[in-house]
């Protein structure tokens, strides 16, 4: 199975509180520490468990290429997936001030046309725009089926994967023809959320995503890393999303202690106006 | 009931300070991607500290606390190591970690020094007990490739560099500990010529364990008829279990654990009482063979400077997670009002770290952290340097070399003596919370203690710098060191914010050089019980000068750096951190430098003239 994975980078959510919005509306990235979007790394997780065995020998059964919008210094967040496994990677070069959803999801459209992949596979959304369109989009512009926040997928060779969603109430499960879109939720990196059709029954993977081997590390600068262009890809593509400002929710006031369940019940009717 | 201990990481590194020294202060960029590190780039290195870090924090951290509270255990004459240990061992060596700078020959990364000790750093500070295995096992093996025979390299360094064995390192015995020269352990050459070895060694740190296949002890013994004292010591490859000419293990070698000690702290580290020969059936082979007989010392020495860099790493390891751990508690934990409301009983409660006094140790411990950092960092940039030149360049051969050397001692016993003492701060920052095992910090302060003894006590590394290292080439190294303090001082000391420390620097590297020539004339004066006297004082005038002086190399460029950034940057409140951090150290500190060359001139005796029995009457 052929597997195209997009990732993006994201401004370390641990440090958010160091983000700068400018006057204009514009996101201040200088000096950010950047971090895979953990969605996207439980993407390239997920994609690594669908083709291997699953065993200690790790055979692998097909192909993992890693996508990514960003300038050049971004390209360490790919070298890094590269580490963990990925066979090779495409930065597409763009200044993520050109980038919103649809954009990205035009580009990633181009990008399938020639590579082909048997499944375009992408965390649910990212942690810095939380925007959650992506995977939708790309799906439609293919015309391809889609199957979000899967938590569990079991692969059934390169014709449909079975896949488990995420969703209010429980799990809704789904069978998807390849080639398909499929975008994951955290617990698809479970031991035993990912089965590919080679995986040995009761295989259980460890919790969470692999660590890179320091010689994986040094092995992923060798592997095939090439450059597009954006304008190649998408001519003409502009954002159909501009930000106009940015606040911050209203602080919470300060609790008041009622005296009596009368004042209570008088305040959520005439106060809160939830009764 | 007592509370259950947690399986969670505490460990916490500070990966920003950790690239500022690379890559701004020491500028690694220059020896990457060329000669000894033509395959190693800057995103190579980031990637390294930032996975290492990862896998450091889920795979040992978690391990630290518990591997404490339950020790290793002696079952049926083998250590049982504490629970997790042998899966952690595992990963280790799958993860690569232990081989980052061992060549590429043998299976390693072949990294630079100075992003190795960062990884030591890293995998000490997760956790120092189950670290201490591969740390000796590294140490062994590294002798092995240093003065092997062939066929030993070829035999034994690829698995103990891969983890498949360990290694230890077997000086003391229980009447020959600092005193390494009184050793007893005999050596028998046998007519099929292999040697029988017989003897006792204690506090063999990882002596036995469950983790690997097989150890291999590197033990010091004295054959037949060889002259007394150091000279007559070899050093032995003893394998635990024998193992066959094509690598198979085989059976036992009549090595057996007498006992485990029972300590402060490392806990989860095994520490051995080792039986060699008692039923007269362990055989060894020495190391570089039987031409190589008496060699031994020699053949240790060369190990234990990496050894002893290591022991201060694991000072700079525990103390710097100490510190990141009561800076942490410190902006959490509410107590008392601000001074400025001192007055008012109802004013609000505020994080300790608005305190002053707990500013203070904040920054003391940031400070000497730091400093302790920079002073390894700055040892192994000049072993970098000196790999990086290649055979030809004599004159900056023997500087690097020489620099090396003076810098060992210091890195040893400075590194680890202040993490102790950080430790100490780490736990009166926390205040009651800190004394208990809630928090990890008195964990620390034991864990630590042990540095300034092991691996030559700070006695010896003092004694080792004093008598050894400042004659070394004629006194070539030592003017050097200095050298490069007064061009740096004359360089900056007009600087607009640091100009008065750069002051006090220059200052104090003159108080220094009078107190070595002090030295030189308690030698040839007959006087030489006052060497042994000062020259811990000594040791730690001449680390506070080099740390004051690298942190203020910091804090030059840290300042260089702000002016082209705006208050609101993220690293505005790093750089300006470094320079508050080597302000400090320079005003509070340093000044102590002069204090103790002014002691060591007037002499006091009182140490040497006291009576034994005038120590106390009971």
């Amino acid at each position: 199975m052929k597997i195209l994975v997009p990732i993006k980078r994201v401004a370390d959510p641990d440090n958010a509180n160091k983000l700068k919005i400018s006057s204009d509306a514009k996101v201040d990235t200088t000096g950010l520490e950047w971090k895979p979007n953990p969605f996207d790394e439980y993407a390239v997780e997920t994609a690594l468990r669908l083709t291997e065995n699953g065993a200690n020998t790790k055979a692998r059964v097909g192909e993992v290429v890693v996508v990514m919008f960003g300038p050049k210094e971004a390209e360490s967040t790919l070298r890094a997936a590269l580490a963990t496994g990925a066979d090779r990677a495409i930065r597409i070069d763009a200044n993520d001030a050109d980038l919103d959803g649809d954009v990205v999801a035009q580009g990633l459209k181009a990008i399938v046309d020639k590579e082909k992949p048997d499944l375009v596979l992408l965390g649910k959304q990212t942690v810095d725009s939380d925007s959650n369109q992506v995977a939708q989009l790309v799906a439609e512009y293919l015309g391809w089926p889609q199957a979000t926040f899967a938590a569990t997928i079991r692969s059934e060779g390169d014709k449909a994967l079975h896949v488990g969603r995420e969703v209010d109430g429980g799990t809704l499960h789904l069978k998807v023809t390849l080639p398909a879109v499929v975008s994951v939720d955290l617990r698809i990196v479970a031991p035993k959320s990912v089965r590919s059709a080679h995986t040995a029954e009761g295989h259980a993977y460890p919790d969470g995503v692999r660590f890179a081997a320091l010689m994986a590390i040094m092995a992923a600068k060798k592997k095939p890393l090439v450059e597009e262009k954006l304008s190649d890809l998408v001519p003409g593509a502009t954002r159909k999303i501009e930000y106009t400002s940015f606040a911050l929710p209203p602080a919470r006031a300060a609790g008041i202690k009622v005296k009596s369940v009368q004042e209570l019940v008088q305040k959520l009717k005439a106060e809160a106006k939830v009764l | 009931m007592s509370k259950p201990i947690q399986a969670i990481n505490r460990y916490k590194a500070d990966l920003r300070e950790m690239s500022f020294l690379l890559f701004e202060q020491f500028r690694l960029g220059e020896l990457l991607g060329r000669g000894p590190f033509e395959n190693w780039g800057e995103d190579e290195v980031r990637a390294s500290l930032a996975e290492c870090y990862r896998w450091a924090r889920e795979v040992i951290g978690p391990l630290t606390a518990s591997a404490d509270a339950t020790g290793c255990k002696l079952e049926a004459g083998g250590v049982k190591t504490p629970q997790g240990f042998k899966d952690a061992w595992t990963k280790l060596y799958e993860a690569g970690w232990k081989g980052i700078a061992v060549h590429p020959e043998y299976g390693g990364a072949g990294a630079p020094h100075v992003l190795q000790i960062l990884v030591e750093e890293i995998l000490s500070g997760a956790n120092t007990a189950f670290t201490m295995y591969s740390g000796l096992t590294h140490g062994a093996a590294e002798v092995i490739e240093a003065f092997g025979t062939p066929e030993q390299k070829k035999f034994y360094c690829q698995p103990m560099y891969n983890g498949k064995w360990a290694g230890t390192m077997c000086l003391t015995e229980p009447h020959a500990g600092t005193d390494v020269g009184s050793n007893r352990t005999s050596a028998k050459k046998n007519a099929d010529g292999t040697w029988s070895i017989q003897g006792t060694k204690i506090f063999i740190s990882g002596g036995d364990q469950d983790l690997s296949e097989n150890i291999i002890h590197l033990v010091l013994a004295r054959v037949e008829g060889a002259p007394p004292g150091t000279k007559g010591l070899t050093l032995f490859i003893v394998p635990k279990t024998r193992v066959s000419a094509d690598g198979a293990i085989q059976e036992p070698n009549d090595v057996s654990v007498g006992a485990i000690e029972h300590k402060m702290g490392i806990n989860g580290s095994a520490t051995c009482v080792l039986n060699y020969g008692e039923n007269g059936k362990c055989i060894g082979e020495p190391v570089g063979g039987d031409s190589k007989l008496n060699q031994g010392m020699a053949q240790m020495f060369r190990m234990m400077n990496g050894a002893r860099i290591m022991v201060g790493v694991q000072g700079l390891a525990v103390g710097s997670a100490a510190f990141l751990n009561a800076l942490e508690y410190a902006k959490d934990r509410k107590q008392g009002s601000s001074i400025a409301n001192f007055k008012d009983a109802t004013a609000p409660r505020v994080p300790i770290i608005e305190h002053a006094d707990i500013r203070r140790m904040l920054l003391d411990m940031k400070a000497r952290v730091e400093g302790i950092r920079a002073l390894a960092i700055k040892l192994c940039h000049h072993q970098d340097s000196l790999r990086s030149l290649g055979a030809g360049d004599d004159q900056k051969i023997a500087y690097h070399q020489g620099q090396v050397d003076l810098l060992v001692p210091l890195v040893k016993s400075y590194g680890s003596d202040q993490a102790f003492r950080v430790c100490e701060l780490a736990i009166q920052t926390y205040g009651g919370a800190g004394y208990t095992r809630d928090y990890p910090v008195e964990q620390y302060c034991r864990d630590s203690k042990i540095f300034s003894i092991y691996e030559g006590t700070n006695h010896i590394q003092a004694m080792d710098l004093v008598s050894r290292k400042l004659s070394q080439a004629g006194g070539a190294n030592f003017q050097s060191f200095i050298g490069d303090i007064s061009k740096f001082v004359a360089e900056n000391s007009a600087h607009p914010v640091l100009g008065a420390s750069v002051k006090s620097l220059g200052s104090a590297h003159e108080a220094l050089g009078g107190a070595a020539m002090k030295l030189l004339t308690w030698f040839h004066t007959g006087q030489v019980s006052m060497v042994p006297l000062n020259a811990n004082r000594f040791l730690d005038m001449m680390a506070e000068v080099t740390v004051a002086w690298l942190l203020l190399d910091g804090a030059r460029i840290a300042h260089e750096k702000l002016a082209k950034l705006d208050a609101a940057q993220p690293d505005h409140a790093f750089y300006s951190g470094k320079i508050q951090a080597a302000l400090y150290y320079a005003r509070n500190v340093l000044p102590g430098v002069d204090d103790k060359a002014r002691l060591m001139l007037e002499e006091d005796r009182s140490p040497l003239d006291i009576e034994d029995a005038a120590f106390a009457t009971v």
